[in-house]
């Protein structure tokens, strides 16, 4: 579920680590997807009305593959290369965050029942996305839907974020996509975030750069850990009282969590025990993920449009026309030849930085703003299973 | 404090108009050298470098190097207001946040200030080496915009094959396919009608035509356009406005991917 209130800290704290790109500039980029998060996303948004869900004829829910999909049509027709990785075996330290949603969605169910009973139609709506549940079934649907596309696919021996972003700085994938803001926490090189939201709702994509992000807060790379830790993170419970300012400004004093905690000793601050931040630090520094030669070869292979016809027209009721061509886009994109980049050419881009005048207001303004109205939207997506 | 006048001042005007279409903001860097820009489009495909030199003003002062973030299409929008024969003053104080246009009519009777807001922007910046390319090409600007919008009309991408008598524009599509030929030819009377190629071994580069067409709105800074390629290497696209500077685009070539083929 990621780290709490991190994106407005930085919208507020560091400024110059996000930026706001196209989809259409990621052409050529190959970008590491955290699947299990993206296919929990596709269950609760797409096609839903009330507590009614998209489902092939013989009642199966299919908004999972509806939106893996046409979305990764879409990133395959402007030249991206995705590969989907999937979360393996949680750490023993995330099962109290996992049994705790486990927890909410059995109360969610329960007021689910109450508010249909009632016929508070929001309630149900509100409910029953908070009951959705990523099953083992959706899972491999998903891998077998990305195979035919010629898509590739990464089993993360754990965490897939901890994997997605060991890629980023093996160099294997330009960035990664996800919402998880715990990725920073992997320290991941590139974190892209809203690159899956359909285009319709026309959300900016953001780029955060995990150097820059280091930078604008002035921490090092343990010390931005250690704040992770300290704002609330899925593996330590959260200290009340403490917020992400806070949080930043006494690691900024005292440099490190152990003498933050010495600190609050006798304050006002109850830290909650067990509190194993030396155990998430661990798991967040040296996580369960497959490097070097042990990562299989990634490829990306032309789709199958005979098998995916069978596959999503044949078992799920997809609508043929849109499947075939959805197909035929991608096949025709893959067939032309890539757009260089100048950097390939003339080396790494420098920065240069105006000597005058205010730094442009949409840079900090959208940062705020946009994580406001992103909580809105994504405060369901941000909870994966 | 950085001063400067330009008695042709539409030059500035026609500079800009070529520019924003790629770029949204960029840095302008004021030197004692002269007033420069380079800046990226979003995707990093194409790059613009401009260099107007010191000598080539009326009148120019720098005190301190000076690096002014500006919206390019705001700056367009306010040089719009300028009259064809007017003289363009640009003034900005060095810790202030503004840059001023001042317009003056040809003949005294009308001044009119235009002052536009700067901005603190990161623009990202490349090291350009120094290259001898390996076939030059120069022709008529006007002829080179029609190549390139006539082309456009039957496909997305160009070939550009240089060979010791001439260049060829070629372009498929959907609906058929076009081939311009043009051949190197010399005119003593109207030197801004020949075709000259200066080439070491033949070049043939693929490049996306949408940002030719916008490189081609420079096409009224210069009667001639000179275009220099070499294998595998970005294109350059160089208009030369004379005893004033230059501008020069960049783009990258398409290449073909070796990753997305299905038979690995």
């Amino acid at each position: 579920m990621g780290i709490k209130n991190l994106t407005k800290l930085l919208g507020d704290h560091a400024p110059g680590c996000c930026k706001e790109q196209k989809v259409e500039n990621y052409f050529g980029r190959k970008v590491a997807v955290d699947a299990s998060m993206h296919i929990y996303q596709f269950l609760v948004v797409v096609g839903r009305t009330g507590d009614q869900t998209l489902t092939s004829e013989s009642g199966d829910v299919t908004s999972h593959l509806q939106g893996m999909f046409f979305r990764t049509a879409k990133m395959l027709e402007v030249g991206m290369k995705p590969v989907y990785v999937f979360d393996g075996k949680p750490p023993a330290l995330k099962k109290e965050e996992l049994s705790r949603r486990v927890e909410r969605r059995g109360d969610a169910t329960d007021l689910l029942t109450e508010a249909k009973e009632e016929g508070a139609e929001a309630d149900v709506e509100k409910y029953s996305k908070r009951t959705v549940r990523v099953t083992a079934q959706h899972n491999e649907e998903c891998r077998r839907l990305l195979r035919l596309m010629g898509v590739p696919v990464v089993e993360a021996p754990s965490e897939a974020e901890a994997q997605c972003a060991q890629m980023c700085k093996e160099g294997l994938v330009y960035g990664i996509a996800s919402e998880d803001m715990d990725s920073l926490t992997f320290a991941t090189p590139k974190l892209i975030r809203n690159l899956m939201k359909p285009q319709t709702q026309n959300v900016p994509i953001n780029e955060y750069d995990y150097d820059k992000v280091l930078a604008g807060l002035n921490l090092t790379s343990d010390q931005f850990i250690d704040l992770c830790i300290l704002c609330g993170c899925d593996y330590c419970g959260t200290i009340k009282g403490i917020g992400g300012v806070t949080a930043l400004k006494l690691i900024q004093k005292h440099k490190r969590l152990e003498d933050v905690l010495t600190s609050m000793e006798g304050g006002r601050y109850e830290i909650p025990d067990p509190f194993p931040y030396e155990e998430a630090r661990r798991l967040f520094k040296e996580p369960d993920v497959l490097k070097g030669d042990s990562m299989p070869q990634l490829k990306w292979t032309t789709a199958d449009e005979e098998g995916l016809v069978q596959f999503l027209v044949g078992e799920k009721s997809f609508n043929e026309d849109r499947v075939r061509k959805a197909v035929q886009r991608v096949n025709a994109a893959k067939s032309k030849s890539t757009q260089g980049r100048l950097e390939s050419f003339f080396g790494p881009v420098s920065v240069k930085t105006s000597d005058t005048g205010k730094r442009k207001e949409p840079a900090t303004g959208k940062g705020k703003g946009g994580g406001a109205a992103k909580k809105g939207k994504s405060g369901v997506g941000l909870k994966k299973k | 404090m950085f001063e400067a006048r330009l008695t042709q001042g539409v030059l500035l005007r026609k500079l800009l108009d070529s520019m924003k279409d790629l770029v949204q903001d960029a840095n302008f860097d004021c030197s004692s050298t002269g007033f420069a820009l380079q800046a990226m489009d979003s995707s990093h495909v194409s790059l613009i470098h401009m260099q107007l030199r010191s000598d080539g003003f009326d009148h120019f002062r720098c005190d301190r190097n000076l690096s002014m973030g500006v919206s390019l299409n705001n700056m367009a929008k306010i040089l719009k207001c300028m009259g064809n024969d007017d003289v363009l003053t640009m003034k900005a104080e060095d810790q202030g946040d503004s840059v001023t246009f001042m317009f003056e009519s040809a003949n005294q009777e009308r001044i009119s200030d235009f002052e536009l807001k700067l901005m603190d922007i990161d623009s990202e910046q490349l090291g350009i080496p120094d290259t001898d390319y390996s076939a030059t090409v120069k022709m008529p600007s006007s002829e080179f915009a029609r190549i390139c919008k006539d082309l456009s009309t039957i496909g997305d991408t160009v070939l550009i094959a240089v060979t010791k008598d001439g260049v060829r524009f070629s372009t498929n599509g959907d609906i058929g396919s076009a081939n311009v030929t043009v051949r190197s030819h010399s005119n003593v009377d109207k030197p801004e009608e020949q075709v000259v190629i200066d080439m070491q071994e033949p070049v043939a580069l693929t490049f996306a035509l949408r940002y030719l067409n916008s490189f081609a709105k420079a096409t009224p800074l210069s009667n001639q356009v000179i275009i220099s390629m070499s294998k595998e290497l970005p294109v350059v696209v160089q208009y030369r406005m004379e005893d004033m500077g230059q501008i020069s685009y960049y783009l990258a070539p398409k290449i073909e991917d070796e990753e997305m083929d299905g038979d690995e």
